[in-house]
């Protein structure tokens, strides 16, 4: 539940700290997943912190933190993708560490056939996927993230893997033909 | 899902240790040098600029990429307004394009590539009390914001006489983003909102120009939503949102200015008359906003701070500690809150 806001400032900084230090390496995680471009994966990490700091009032206290986090960071992407992209200057030391420190993993055989089948799905059947698989959410938690019910995403989750199923037989079929090499680019 | 496990591109503990420690520290406290009002708090009423629906026929605006060394221009934007309008209307300039509520969606939309094309004033009643005019037009109907400066409330209510539960902001932005779209809330199901974009209107996350200037509300969209543009900040009101300080159109465009001296810079943002009245710097306490440092210090970065004004991010060594935690900074004088 959000809280009374916070008035001094020392105790905001002290409280956007505490959020920042035990977050920002699953947040990161959680954008280069979902992104192979590590300037726009630095960017969407600033704006989320960003928006964690100037609304640090509605952060709800932990275990819903993180939940609220990925929320915010799920957003932003979306921003991103539709062109709403900030080169904001507050990343410009981690855009220049993941550039020369990550380097999304190239698949061949199975791992690009499941590749190709994730990314033939919607993109909500892919946040779905990954929020279960990638960040091991269970329904309540992905609930929270999404801000719909437990039952929605029971639903939706369970339409995803069977359409998720179906490209995958449909990739097994197509790198029957032809070998299949499929460099991680970015889901999103 | 063990299939999808098996393509995770990177875990929590890997990402992190992509980042050197001094890094996380140098975002954390760049972040809270920002103003922590939640997004349009400040929004306060002004007089409201009449904009027409004409003012969305002008085409994107062009931003020339001003040479270095030029004679700087303040905060103001190098926009050619065809029309002559004022900057301040240029600013303004603010379309919504929602699709025509009466009308069933045939098919998806063609994805925007452009500004939108220019509507025809009809069936918006001018009155003088209106924030916001809707015009039918070809399905869609265009929604002008006629006063940027209104109470956000106005909005909302002239929204919902359109069955549409949109809240619609604007925060004070650095130059080449106003009049920009700076972020977009909307449910996590059901149809997306779309930018309109132009191209080289502004520059943006990773080198792109396709600059969000509108959005395009789909039939069908009953969720809520909200949308917040940039606006042209007042004298001496800080941004809530900021373009990089030497993309064109903002106040350093053009400057190289990494590695030199504080003292050095300042004289050079003086031929600009840029003053800056925040210096930023990492110390392994934290990020330290002061008025004044030592000349002899190194500047880092910049980042638009309010018109006509900059943070400078800076400290005692030439590059910025990066292998390690920050160094703890020298004592300096005046720290301001």
């Amino acid at each position: 539940m959000p809280r009374p806001p916070i008035a001094d400032p020392g105790e905001r900084q002290r409280r956007f700290e505490v959020v920042y230090a035990a977050h920002r390496g699953p947040i990161l995680g959680y954008v280069l997943r979902r992104t192979g471009n590590p300037d726009d994966a630095a960017d969407v990490i600033a704006e989320t912190f960003l928006t964690a700091w100037r609304r640090l009032d509605e952060i709800p206290r932990d275990p819903q933190t993180r939940l609220w986090l990925y929320g915010v960071a799920r957003r932003v992407l979306a921003n991103h993708h539709r062109g709403e992209r900030r080169r904001s200057a507050l990343a410009d030391r981690l855009r220049a560490d993941l550039a020369v420190g990550y380097h999304p993993p190239e698949f061949d055989g199975e791992q690009a056939q499941i590749t190709e089948a994730f990314r033939g799905l919607p993109a909500a059947d892919r946040e779905l996927l990954a929020l279960s698989a990638w960040e091991g959410l269970d329904y309540g938690q992905i609930a929270v993230v999404l801000g719909c019910s437990r039952n929605a995403v029971r639903l939706r989750l369970f339409r995803a893997r069977k359409r998720f199923a179906a490209e995958l037989a449909d990739a097994g079929a197509r790198s029957a033909q032809s070998g299949v090499h499929v460099p991680h680019g970015g889901f999103v | 899902m063990n299939q999808i496990s098996r393509i995770c591109p990177v875990t929590d503990t890997d990402a992190e240790r992509l980042v050197r420690p001094g890094t996380f520290a140098d975002l954390g406290a760049r972040i809270t040098t920002a103003p922590p009002a939640d997004l349009g708090a400040r929004i306060t009423a002004a007089p409201p600029a009449d904009l027409g629906a004409r003012i969305t026929a002008a085409p994107p605006a062009d931003l020339a990429p001003a040479r270095p060394g030029r004679r700087p221009r303040g905060h103001r934007k190098p926009i050619r307004t065809p029309i002559g309008m004022s900057l301040a209307a240029v600013a303004a300039v603010i379309a919504l394009v929602a699709a025509a509520l009466a009308i069933t969606r045939p098919s998806a939309p063609p994805k925007p590539a452009t500004a939108p094309p220019p509507s025809v004033e009809s069936s918006a009643r001018p009155l003088a009390a209106q924030v916001l005019s809707f015009t039918t037009s070809g399905g869609y109907i265009t929604v002008i914001v006629r006063n940027p400066l209104a109470d956000p409330a106005r909005y909302r209510a002239e929204f919902a006489a359109h069955h549409l539960n949109i809240t619609l902001k604007m925060v004070p932005a650095s130059p080449s983003i106003v009049g920009t779209v700076v972020y977009i809330e909307e449910p996590a199901s059901g149809p997306d909102i779309e930018t309109i974009t132009a191209q080289g209107r502004c520059y943006t996350g990773g080198g792109g120009s396709a600059c969000p200037v509108g959005v395009r509300i789909p039939v069908g969209f009953r969720g809520q939503a909200e949308v917040v543009f940039g606006r042209a900040a007042r004298p001496g009101e800080q941004y809530e949102s900021t373009a990089s300080a030497t993309a064109p159109g903002e106040v350093l465009h053009g400057l190289r200015f990494a590695g030199d001296t504080v003292a050095q810079v300042l004289a050079l943002l003086r031929e600009r008359h840029v003053t800056v009245p925040v210096f930023n710097y990492a110390q392994s306490g934290g990020a330290r906003n002061v008025s004044h440092v030592p000349g002899t210090w190194y500047v880092y970065d910049a980042d638009p701070w309010a018109p006509g004004q900059v943070l400078l991010f800076v400290g005692p060594t030439r590059t910025p500690p990066a292998n390690q935690a920050p160094q703890p900074g020298t004592p300096v004088a005046s720290p301001t809150s």
